[in-house]
């Protein structure tokens, strides 16, 4: 019995934490009385295992249509097994006849434009019933918070963080998510097939069935959806190894990662959002088609125009198509109105009426997995204000800025949390030169067909002239534009910023400006040139201009330079840097 | 027929705020073309906790989506039709003859791999019987679908 408990397959079907995570170190995760059988059994896996073999064993024992998992561990560990089992099991059997699979695949919804938070992104499985064609029948297992209605913004945030929800496993119709992520949030979603057999699915599901209802605690950095996923996997396939490694904060793109290095990933598929297809369509038209496409999704009257009608049958098909597409992708967070649905309709019987119009795929669409590691160490060299030499040594927790290497990434957007950086001189110690809490910033470049809101928000300590150049705290961020035209990417934004530091009068003193710059992008440089200014309340002003290049060296590494000046009323300091970048995990 | 509405009701059987029409009369069963999908949980957090609001969902569970259980109108109004936004994506499938949405609808109704390619076609040609005006809703589509397929040799066997 000691060998049985202490086996990997018990233990994972306990969610035993092996030393992943700094809580309930070797303790079960599952927050919740109804899991255990033994009273001690959260502590104590043999405890658990000598209970659940008492309750287990006689044949009609009511326990074992709780735990078919469990019982399927015993009876092939203790030759138990028998025909009927689960006979006097009705709830159970009728459950296990509708939820099957023949294909386990792990869904990775992308990061989206105007969300940059997505970028941490979600994990759920998929488990397809047999056909690849019918995935919208397959079910997600989903893991998530539970939170109720009532809960308010700033509530939920809080205990997101801090782990006030519970989180519980679900089960749900894949088609259901498909409609949240690829066709709601136009997120592309990645699919990667797990290379389990039709025993380890059986395994994976039967345990399913055992977490029905049970609470585990829900944090958003670590124990999150994609971490429990793995512990679902290792249920699975014990002994994976998936979980022998401190994981913290647990990006879901890492969970691919730890699947892929251990080979549990077969293959890959790509599927792109709804508006990643009305983009490719749309590429199809030349400059007036899509002027054109535009204008008929505001008066599909036009379809019986003469302009329209002297098109190709098979562009005239591309622009219904697209006009369709667009207005559905419009309004498809709103309430319907008549109006739009009258529309939608006539453009829906044109397409119906023309030849079938094939979407082009995505040309080779970078996997997230691929792109550079989460964490990021740095060090730099430079100088300030004629003779001032500095070096500096940066770490950053997470995530990816506008000049990282861009491959896997989300173009325009940015996510940093916890940027560190510290500064030495020949004159003095290391001093603390800016510590960024968080900065966000989606710069979604808009076109004929949408117009998003570009905007940002950072905030932490850094150094700034206030009377001298001194730490001050600040939030800041804003609202704006962006547009693209081939390779670059302009942006404009305003911006207020409040600030406490040991000069102002004030406590805080806020400020408005602008945050203007553009971007151009060319294989693995990225260039940036733009400023930031604020004209605060007590009169005082400062900007910072900044041009800036990173050459990604290879995937892990790069190189950045920059050349930045902070100016204020009668003054300013110059200051060039050379930067070395890892990033890793 | 049997078949369609109980693969479809295991389809609808979620209790996400999705499935339930804005505003809509009992099930999905009255959601019409073009439904919104307005409602949903979409401020920040959510995203990244990825939050459910409500009763998690596992599978099996009927009657938690605002659904009225008693008769027989509710129960089949729980289908892959009604959810909403999936009558949109199978009416624009049936426009072009094909989409996963479409194959969906056909593996519910049972009908077999061999049959799925006629079965596309036949939607394709008769689209404009299945979605006659923009206000049909998943039940006069389900019933027309129906209709249609049971004037033809080879699904009529699928309709009961």
């Amino acid at each position: 019995m000691d060998a049985l408990a202490a086996s990997d397959r018990w233990q994972a079907l306990l969610h035993i934490n092996p030393g992943a995570t700094l809580r309930d170190r070797h303790r079960s995760y599952v927050d919740d009385d109804n899991f255990f059988l033994s009273e001690t059994g959260k502590e104590d896996p043999l405890a658990e295992l000598l209970a659940t073999h008492e309750a287990l064993q006689s044949p009609g024992a009511q326990a074992r249509c709780r735990f078919p998992a469990r019982y399927r561990f015993l009876a092939q560990s203790l030759g138990w097994e028998q025909a009927g089992a689960f006979d006097h099991c009705a709830q159970y059997r009728e459950w296990r006849a509708a939820v099957t699979a023949s294909r386990a695949v792990l869904v990775f919804p992308a990061a989206y434009l105007n969300s940059p938070s997505s970028m941490f992104g979600h994990t759920l499985l998929r488990l397809d019933q047999g056909e690849d064609s019918a995935v919208w029948l397959s079910w997600a297992v989903n893991f998530g918070a539970v939170s109720t209605a009532q809960d308010n913004s700033f509530f939920y945030i809080y205990r997101g963080l801090a782990g006030g929800y519970p989180g519980r496993f679900a089960l749900v119709p894949y088609v259901q998510k498909i409609q949240e992520y690829s066709h709601m949030e136009n997120r592309d979603m990645w699919e990667y097939t797990l290379d389990l057999d039709q025993q380890e699915l059986d395994w994976l599901i039967e345990h399913l069935w055992e977490l029905k209802d049970i609470n585990f605690d829900y944090y958003f950095f670590d124990e999150n959806c994609s971490f429990r996923l793995l512990e679902l996997v290792e249920v699975a396939r014990p002994g994976s190894q998936l979980l022998t490694e401190l994981r913290f904060a647990e990006v879901p793109v890492n969970t691919v990662r730890a699947l892929d290095d251990r080979g549990i990933i077969r293959e890959r598929h790509y599927r792109p959002s709804k508006a990643v297809e009305l983009n490719n369509l749309r590429e199809q038209l030349n400059g007036n088609q899509q002027a054109l496409a535009r204008r008929l999704a505001d008066d599909p009257s036009l379809l019986t125009s003469d302009a329209f009608l002297a098109e190709s049958a098979s562009d005239r098909a591309i622009m219904a198509s697209v006009a369709y597409r667009y207005l559905r992708l419009k309004y498809r967070k709103e309430e319907r109105t008549d109006a739009v649905a009258k529309d939608s309709f006539a453009l829906l019987t044109a397409m119906n009426q023309l030849p079938p119009v094939a979407v082009p795929e995505t040309l080779d669409p970078e996997p997230p997995e691929k792109g550079h590691g989460t964490q990021m160490l740095a060090i730099s060299g430079g100088q300030r204000e004629g003779n001032q030499d500095f070096g500096e040594l940066s770490y950053r927790l997470t995530y990816h800025d506008l000049l990282d290497n861009p491959y896997g990434f989300l173009r325009g957007a940015e996510i940093e949390g916890l940027d560190l950086t510290l500064r030495s001189t020949e004159s003095g110690d290391a001093k603390l030169e800016d510590l960024q809490v968080v900065s966000i910033r989606s710069l979604a470049p808009r076109n004929r067909f949408i117009q998003p809101l570009s905007w940002y928000v950072d905030g932490g300590l850094e150094r700034a002239w206030a009377g001298r150049r001194r730490l001050v705290r600040y939030l800041q961020g804003g609202a704006g534009g962006s547009w693209q035209w081939g390779n670059w990417q302009p942006y404009l934004l305003t911006s207020l910023r409040m600030e406490n530091n040991s000069e102002f009068d004030t406590f805080v003193t806020p400020g408005a400006g602008l945050d203007a710059g553009i971007l151009y992008r060319r294989g693995r440089w990225q260039w940036q040139a733009g400023s930031v200014g604020h004209y605060f309340t007590n009169d005082f002003y400062r900007y910072t201009s900044q041009l800036a290049v990173q050459w990604a060296v290879t995937r892990q590494h790069g190189v950045r330079a920059s050349l930045e000046r902070e100016g204020w009323r009668g003054d300013g300091d110059n200051e060039f840097k050379l930067q070395w970048r890892w990033y890793f995990d | 027929m049997k078949k369609t509405l109980i693969a479809a009701a295991m389809l609808g059987a979620s209790t996400s705020a999705m499935a339930v029409a804005p505003g809509g009369p009992g099930c999905g069963w009255g959601n019409m073309l073009f439904e919104g999908q307005s409602g949903m949980p979409m401020h920040l957090l959510a995203t990244l906790v990825n939050g459910t609001t409500g009763n998690a969902t596992f599978g099996m569970t009927t009657g938690t989506n605002g659904c009225d259980t008693s008769g027989a109108l509710t129960y089949s109004g729980q289908s892959l039709l009604g959810m909403t936004g999936v009558m949109e994506e199978v009416a624009q499938d049936m426009a072009t003859g094909e989409g996963e949405a479409l194959t969906a609808l056909s593996v519910s109704m049972g009908i077999e791999a061999s049959d799925r390619a006629h079965f596309n076609t036949v939607m394709h040609e008769n689209f404009a019987a299945i979605f006659p005006h923009q206000d049909v809703t998943a039940k006069q589509v389900m019933a027309s679908i129906n209709d249609v397929m049971k004037k033809d040799q080879n699904l009529s066997k699928y309709t009961v």
